[in-house]
């Protein structure tokens, strides 16, 4: 159990609060897109291209419009403006226009008024495309004499990263082993469970959109409809319901969404858009496939002389994400240990698949896997402890990092404590029978992006206060609860402040006609920008309060605090005055009041002048360590994880109930992208695309997970917290790789590790083995 | 959304022979059951009936009935019944675990005995939506000129991935049909043809009553490879059935699904019989298996590994069911 630290209370238990939304969620009560009331919405459909790469030569939709119960038809001639998530990289219609880059890319639309009508009309459209080769993976995309996808980029490559700090040809000179590894990780995908939806109404006679959608950024949205469809903003409105699951996924605006507008406007109408499983598969945005490149110098005594890396994404056919994503990649090799030099070369490759985009650790997660497996590598090979190769280099907080990344805080020498100790690193490593093994691997990640995308000189976040006669406080955000739990951490943060029980607190989210605009559930921002809003707005109220209450108790403000929704002296007079009264008071000559509370990064921490220098930025990195203890199979290739120890410095549990379920899920999702997550296509298909064929672990191959919180307390966080969502997934991994390592003496190169994966690399062993068994002259 | 479901009627028959007229009526008829691999199948657009039959209404499918000669199992047992179902589990060991195996929970409480007998065979180029197989060229087995598996080949790949078949067959069972043509029995081995497209060697009317399996006890047990252990299809799924006089084997079944368009039994296992289960036999048990398996690319794990691991499994549960006859003995 930890403690709080001094002048830090806990909320009431102190081992966390349930989610304020919990119990609408497990009573059914909580509503998402697809539940909103939609009695005469019109059904939306979407016609997709069954081609990979193609010029559209002929789009008629006249027999579509003329069904009877059509509504309304769109097409790409509907809409001329691109969309995307980075100013600087917007090449995407919300329908195709001109061409086609991938199968199942969306070419029209159709509003009806039922299902099957809509089904109907799809059929009806006739579309012709003159195919184009297509280019379905990197290496095909970037050979000699491959079609562009895009014309302004040559060899397909939307973006390039060189970057270098320190002197790695020095560093390496100085190491005593040097070495490489090729990596390979697939694919992946969100899944979360909620498939995607979107509730669109216009009105033509005042010309407002309103828009209800499974967004976890409503801001991105909220652009992107203005954008596409010429609206001016205040005309759009975007409420986010209760989401199903984001993870990446619907940070960015999404074609279905815009889709969805146009044909409200088109309908004059309402218009309800359900995507199917196959569908949400195909919009994707998730983690890239990713070969990595990586070179790693160490001395006999495990120190870091230098790194190189080169990373190689297939992006798919769209900008989305993909040079975040790349920047990413290279940037967070910094921040984790202290390395003197580093060199990374990042290319992201357009190909004729589904757009990737964000996802959980983005940009970070495979080239840490990359980094890490090669790490326990080379510790075995020097016949070092890979918790001691982990020690031997240390990052020392307050610090910048070579890519002028700021470390305020550190917690990763006691993550690696915590977990060596938990596990019993040193008394069964190396003692577990033949098929058994363990290893461990560390993983950080970013609290917030300190320069956000969209860059207008605002304060990062924005949080009302509404104090009202009745009593209430209501915090307003925009932060988009996801499930990740953020209203809760709202709350707690403002009654924690204020002084009051957390009852006393409504948070009302996500809704731009009453909501703060925010910039949503991307890079772990919430907690620690949104949160520190939160205090900032409860102090300025609390002041109010405590104006108000001195008057009434004739007390001197100085002296009096509210605890315990009571306000009274913090000397020795049992004087008190109730929370209703304190705020009555208050309200006197003011009525309702309104405050409002912000959070701005300061420019020293947004990032180094390079070019990308912003990506990676951050106020804090949590930081993570975990062992994973295996089981293989050697007869069938199964890996079966017996159990996982982890521990991660989130600065401050604001809410330690729900840092847990998130360290929790991060390691649950490292582990599905470690065994058996992987999006497959078929000449450009998704295979993949159903929770079938998509292999998310089941409850029965989850391994007990101890989690262990680690505080070093940020000096800038709310309260000193960090981000606790994203940080222990990259490590999940590595560890699971090295434990395999260790448990059977092979080396895997690819992720997933499934059955049959691990059934290769032992073929691959028994081989060498019969090798080396060889006189010399035998082998090649 | 859920992709709509294509228009039906629904039928719910209070006996076995109104059913199986109601089968052969013309225009297209199903039998539903526990419907969890058929509605998903409606779903996709993979067929359109008219007519579904739903048997829930017919009383003597949901019996068990064991006596000193055989276990009579009705065709609408659940596999959650099965699963848990005691004198099923003492005598019938491989088929408890086969039931267990299959999907989730949930879809074990629904699911029936008859249901997972007479499932679909499955391909990568087949169990996708209607947008998929169009845009991909309609296969075979939908319906199409061309097998995306073995573009070469006349005939369809798909797999039966059933997990109770090999079960039954090694344990020798015959099921019993009601038809147009009144009652008859099939052994469990004989209901299948190696065709992707027409594995059941059954007609359209046709409707499995019952399964019965012998009574005398036998060592059995089933082994099913897949990607993660719940809510997955068998790679490979294997069952094996032996009797042991005096520390040698003097019968000996094995079974296999998941690698074929049919569950299949191994054959010339009679070369291993009056032999003690030791390493020479289990290679040899092996080989069998591996040169007997016809694995295609109808699964995104590759073929290969699934004939090596079809032989990997065979192997383990002769060891294990070997030892265990080996220890009775001693």
């Amino acid at each position: 159990m930890h403690n709080a630290p001094p002048g830090r209370r806990r909320p009431t238990p102190a081992a966390g609060v349930p989610l304020i939304d919990g119990i609408d969620k497990v009573t059914g009560r909580a509503r998402y897109t697809a539940d909103l009331e939609h009695r005469g919405a019109l059904v939306g459909r979407i016609l997709r291209s069954p081609v990979g790469h193609g010029e559209i030569l002929r789009l008629d939709v006249t027999r579509a419009r003329r069904l009877e119960g059509v509504v309304a038809v769109v097409t790409g001639e509907d809409c001329r403006h691109t969309y995307g998530v980075l100013p600087v990289a917007m090449n995407e219609y919300p329908l195709a226009r001109g061409k086609v880059r991938y199968r199942g890319e969306p070419v029209a639309a159709v509003a009806a008024i039922d299902a099957e009508t809509a089904a109907r009309a799809l059929a009806l459209i006739e579309l012709e495309v003159r195919e184009l080769p297509a280019h379905y993976d990197t290496a095909s995309a970037r050979a000699p004499g491959a079609v562009l996808l895009h014309e302004d980029r040559p060899g397909n490559i939307e973006r390039a990263v060189h970057h270098v700090f320190g002197d790695p040809a020095a560093g390496f000179a100085t190491a005593d082993l040097v070495r490489e590894a090729c990596i390979d990780c697939a694919e992946v995908n969100h899944a979360q469970i909620e498939p995607h939806a979107a509730l669109a109404e216009y009105d033509p006679q005042t010309a407002r959109l309103t828009m209800q959608s499974v967004s976890q950024v409503t801001f991105y949205l909220h652009l992107m409809l203005a954008r596409c469809l010429q609206m001016e903003e205040s005309r759009i409105r975007v409420i986010k319901p209760f989401v199903g699951g984001g993870f990446g996924a619907r940070v960015e605006a999404l074609n279905f969404e815009i889709v969805t507008a146009m044909l409200a406007r088109a309908a004059e109408g309402r218009v309800l858009m359900e995507l199917t499983r196959e569908e949400t598969f195909i919009t994707h945005r998730a983690r890239p496939q990713t070969s990595v490149r990586i070179k790693l110098g160490l001395t006999r005594d495990g120190r870091l002389t230098a790194c190189e890396c080169e990373v190689v994404q297939r992006g798919g056919a769209y900008a989305g994400y993909g040079i975040i994503t790349i920047l990413y990649a290279g940037a967070l090799l910094h921040g984790l240990y202290d390395i003197p030099a580093v060199k990374y070369d990042g290319y992201r490759v357009y190909t004729n698949l589904p757009p990737c985009g964000a996802m959980r650790g983005h940009g970070s997660v495979d080239t840490r896997h990359a980094f890490e497996v090669l790490l326990d590598r080379m510790a075995r090979e020097l016949g070092l402890d890979p918790f001691a190769v982990r020690r031997r280099n240390l990052l020392v907080a307050p610090t910048r990092t070579l890519n002028e990344l700021a470390v305020n805080s550190y917690g990763l020498a006691d993550c690696l404590d915590r977990v060596e100790e938990a596990s019993g690193w040193r008394g069964r490593r190396g003692h577990l029978p033949r098929g058994k093994g363990l290893g461990m691997a560390c993983s950080h990640y970013v609290s917030g992006a300190a320069k956000p995308i969209h860059w207008t000189g605002e304060p990062h976040a924005v949080v009302n206060l509404k104090l009202d006669w009745d009593g209430s406080v209501t915090a307003l955000t925009g932060a988009a609860d996801i499930g990740q739990g953020s209203s809760t951490m709202v709350a707690i943060a403002v009654a924690e402040t204020l002084g009051v029980p957390i009852e006393r607190i409504r948070v009302v989210a996500g809704d731009s006609a009453t909501t703060p605009k925010d910039n949503g559930a991307y890079s772990s921002r919430i907690t620690f920008m949104v949160g520190n809003a939160a205090i900032d707005a409860a102090r300025r109220l609390k002041k109010l309060l405590i104006a108000a209450a001195a008057h009434k108790l004739g007390e001197d403000p100085e002296n009096l605090d509210c605890l315990g929704g009571l306000f009274g002296s913090t000397r020795a007079t049992q004087t008190t005055l109730s929370f209703a009264d304190a705020a009555k008071a208050a309200l006197v000559n003011e009525g309702t009041l309104t405050v409002k509370g912000t959070f701005t990064c300061p420019p020293e921490a947004q990032g180094g002048k390079h070019k990308g220098g912003a990506v990676g930025s951050t106020m804090g990195f949590s930081y993570g360590a975990q062992v994973v203890e295996v089981s293989v199979d050697e007869a069938t290739g199964r890996i079966v994880v017996e159990r996982v120890w982890i521990a991660l410095d989130c600065g401050f549990a604001i809410n330690p109930l729900a840092v847990r379920g998130q360290i929790e899920g991060s390691v649950w999702m490292g582990m599905g992208q470690a065994l058996m997550e992987e999006t497959r296509y078929l000449d450009g298909m998704p295979a993949h695309a159903s929770l079938l064929e998509y292999h998310v672990p089941t409850s029965v191959d989850s391994p007990p997970i101890e989690a262990y919180i680690v505080e070093s307390i940020d000096p800038n966080g709310p309260f000193g917290a960090k981000e606790t969502s994203e940080g222990a997934l990259a490590g999940f991994a590595p560890a699971l790789i090295a434990a395999v390592a260790d448990a059977l003496d092979v080396d895997l190169d690819q992720l997933p590790a499934t059955p049959d994966r691990v059934m290769d690399a032992l073929v691959a062993r028994r081989r060498r083995q019969r090798l080396q068994h060889q006189p010399a002259g035998d082998a090649k | 959304m859920t992709a709509p479901l294509p228009p039906f009627r629904v039928l719910r028959p209070q006996a076995i022979e109104a059913a199986v007229a109601a089968g052969a009526a013309p225009g297209g008829a199903r039998y539903l059951a526990g419907g969890t691999d058929l509605l998903v199948n409606l779903r996709r657009g993979l067929l359109a009936p008219a007519v579904l039959i739903d048997l829930g209404g017919i009383a003597e499918f949901a019996d068990i009935r064991c006596t000193d000669q055989r276990t009579r199992i009705g065709s609408g047992v659940t596999l959650a019944r099965l699963a848990t179902d005691p004198a099923v589990g003492a005598r019938h060991p491989a088929l408890r675990a086969a039931a267990v195996a299959v999907a989730a929970p949930g879809h074990r409480n629904l699911a029936t005995i008859g249901g997972n007998l007479c499932a679909d065979t499955r391909c990568i180029y087949y169990n996708q939506s209607e947008w998929w197989r169009r845009a991909n060229g309609i296969c075979l087995k939908s319906g199409g000129e061309i097998c995306h598996v073995a573009p070469e080949g006349k005939r369809c790949h798909a797999a039966f991935s059933g997990d109770l078949a090999p079960a039954l067959i090694a344990l020798d069972a015959v099921a019993e049909i009601a038809g147009p043509g009144g009652r008859r029995r099939i052994a469990c081995a004989d209901l299948y043809a190696e065709d992707g497209r027409a594995h059941l060697q059954l007609g359209g009317a046709d409707l499995i009553t019952a399964i019965e399996l012998p009574a005398e006890p036998v060592r059995s047990g089933y082994l099913k490879e897949r990607v993660r252990q719940a809510f997955d299809f068998p790679l490979a799924g294997v069952a094996v059935a032996l009797a042991t006089e005096t520390g040698r084997l003097s019968m000996l079944r094995v079974a296999i699904t998941g690698t074929n368009s049919r569950p299949f039994l191994v054959e010339n296992t009679a070369a291993l019989l009056g032999r003690a289960v030791d390493e020479e036999l289990l290679g040899q048990l092996d080989k069998l298996v591996q040169k007997q398996v016809r694995p295609m690319r109808t699964t995104l794990t590759p073929a290969g590994y699934r004939r090596i691991v079809a032989a990997a499994l065979a192997r383990r549960l002769l060891a294990s069911l070997g030892a265990s006859a080996a220890a009775s003995v001693a």
